[in-house]
């Protein structure tokens, strides 16, 4: 009788252990209970590009103004560059410089503590880029539908062609996946990164949900947490992605305006900024971001 | 979050009440295995090989194993029925819920399915480009995408290859498909997508809910010509209910949409959980039922 009854407890768990691996992508346990979007800035015309550094502090950009601002631990907001060419995505590098895509200029560059810019590249257009730990850079090109691969050696090349509107672009945590926003069509491409760099196997592995009246899912930017789980802003919300390639479901905006970037920054690094048109906004959550870097030898993939 | 304290509130009174209903000889979920899943002496027993595959097209670049299972009534002379297999490794295991090689044997030795040759896909994964990488993946692009990309995967990829040493059916009838929660859904998008290469579904707790946007399929049903498909659905009330959906509900709603559109169907309904413990009960009927229609056909042909 004993056994009997040590067995149906043992199926009865057994079958709720099941069940709550499945639900591992609710958004229930992603959000946190009395957490909101919150106010950190406002007064921008079109703010892109959040950045975190490893101080604390949060940079975006006033794209059409040609600056880029940094909010302090304490919440103070000071412009870093004034002039900044227009620059869009940012992100910081293993060195500690912000890298950012000075479309005006067409070029790319990087900004050191103190703001001053370095160019890393030349003649190209650019919206939005991703920084390995190597140093290597992707960055996205819509206007000529590409995917450009940047060297640790500075050197560049067109490493994909062909989708309707490259935009925001991200590295699984391990920089395995390079993962990119096709903005008119309603998919996130996957490719595997090559050891030099080239693009392999691509595959439309996310689908976005798309408003009832668009055919296309309008998705910007995105960042990716420490399991590997993408969010990114779309019209709809941020849209949050598992890494099978299922959709989790969808934070909502902070505000009906173009929501148009993300990125992981707080002291714990589990509170997500967004640039939502004039506005930015932060939201801590049950997740952490990722800083990329090389797992040592032995180490487990996956930095954070 | 309110349902999870709940959850949490009732957890434990659920739990005694289920035990208690257990001891008493009603436990959820405690299907058994019949004597058709059973070896059985004099049974002639047929020979399952394993086979790797790296995809050049459907699926570029992905590699996955395959089995394949001859019985020994194939003679070579006449076509064999064919019926595949999503996540083939745990179809084909003589040790875990389903055993079809076993069943196969026991019921081709009756007569009571056809000389077939069971084919069984496991799914795909873009393996990592260097260690400490994940690979990607494939299961849920492959299976719960509604496109017929994974017919097309079977049918111009695997199927050719397999039917390079054996004789295979090309008709429709003679062709059914199996899989287990995404497995099934996907088995049903084959047939769906590509009725003039099969016709016979077996889905066990399939998983009709929104992964990929498949909870559509009761609508779509109702409002689409009938297509010439045979389909046996299982479920259990003990299935899950997640952000993707409740799938006691959707297989409740597979079942009414072919019911209403007057599909050649069977919907068996029990309370288990998502697991294949009552599909691998029910197989030897299911497949009795699945190809009643190719042995009387086989049989007449025989009597003329």
């Amino acid at each position: 009788m004993l056994a009997a009854r040590l067995l149906a407890l043992l199926l009865v768990l057994g079958l709720a252990v099941t069940t709550a691996l499945a639900q591992d992508m609710r958004l229930g346990k992603l959000l946190i209970d009395g957490e909101d979007w919150e106010l950190v800035s406002e007064g921008h015309t079109f703010s892109e590009g959040p950045a975190a550094d490893t101080q604390g502090n949060l940079y975006f950009t006033d794209t059409f103004r040609s600056k880029i601002h940094r909010v302090k631990p304490d919440g103070t907001v000071e412009v870093f560059v004034d002039g900044s060419g227009g620059t869009n995505g940012l992100m910081f590098g293993p060195d500690g410089r912000l890298y950012g895509c000075q479309n005006k200029k067409e070029r790319i560059v990087a900004f050191d503590s103190a703001g001053q810019e370095s160019v890393i590249a030349e003649g190209v257009r650019s919206n939005d880029l991703v920084v390995m730990s190597s140093g290597a850079i992707y960055f996205t090109d819509p206007p000529n539908d590409q995917v450009w691969y940047i060297s640790p050696q500075g050197e560049k090349r067109v490493v994909d062609r062909g989708m309707t509107y490259p935009n925001g672009l991200i590295l699984s945590p391990d920089e395995g996946t390079l993962i990119v926003v096709d903005m008119k069509s309603e998919n996130l491409f996957a490719f595997r990164v090559e050891s030099n760099g080239d693009l392999a196997f691509k595959q439309p592995f996310w689908t976005m949900r798309t408003a009832a009246d668009k055919s296309d899912c309008g998705a910007d930017g995105m960042t990716v947490d420490a399991e590997g789980r993408l969010y990114v802003a779309t019209q709809l919300g941020l849209q949050v992605m598992d890494t099978e390639g299922r959709l989790g479901g969808i934070i909502r905006k902070p505000q009906e305006a173009w929501l148009a970037n993300v990125c992981f920054g707080g002291p714990n690094f589990d509170t997500l900024f967004v640039t939502c048109t004039n506005r930015v906004y932060k939201r801590k959550v049950n997740a952490q971001g990722v800083r990329y870097a090389r797992p040592a030898r032995g180490d487990s993939a996956g930095g954070g | 979050m309110k349902s999870d304290v709940l959850r949490r509130a009732v957890g434990i009174p659920t739990l005694c009440f289920l035990v208690l209903v257990a001891t008493a000889g009603q436990a959820a979920d405690d299907y058994e295995l019949g004597p058709d899943s059973k070896r059985q002496d004099g049974v002639p027993e047929g020979k399952v090989t394993k086979h790797q595959w790296t995809s050049p097209r459907a699926f570029r670049g992905t590699e996955r194993d395959y089995w394949v299972y001859v019985p020994k009534q194939y003679d070579g002379k006449t076509p064999a029925c064919v019926m595949v297999f999503q996540d083939g490794g745990a179809y084909v295991d003589n040790e875990k819920s389903f055993r079809v090689p076993i069943v196969f044997d026991n019921l081709i030795h009756k007569q009571e399915m056809p000389v077939t040759v069971g084919v069984f896909i496991n799914p795909g994964v873009i393996p990592a480009a260097s260690e400490n990488q994940a690979p990607r993946r494939n299961r849920s692009f492959e299976y719960d995408s509604l496109t017929p990309q994974y017919a097309d995967f079977v049918l111009k990829e695997i199927l050719p290859e397999v039917g390079k040493q054996l004789n295979l059916t090309d008709k429709p009838e003679e062709r059914a498909i199996c899989g287990i929660s995404s497995g099934g859904i996907c088995a049903w998008t084959v047939a769906w997508e590509r009725p003039e290469a099969f016709r016979k579904v077996l889905s066990h707790v399939g998983s009709f809910t929104n992964i990929r946007g498949g909870h559509v399929y009761p609508a779509l049903i109702r409002k689409t010509e009938r297509k010439p498909i045979r389909v046996l659905l299982q479920d259990g009330s003990g299935d899950l209910d997640n952000a993707h959906g409740s799938w006691p509900l959707a297989n409740q709603q597979m079942a009414a949409a072919l019911e209403f559109a007057g599909y050649d169907h069977q919907f068996v309904y029990g309370d288990g959980g998502h697991n294949g413990k009552h599909g691998g009960a029910i197989l030897p009927d299911s497949l009795r039922w699945l190809w009643k229609d190719v042995v009387e056909a086989r049989t007449a042909q025989v009597a003329r």
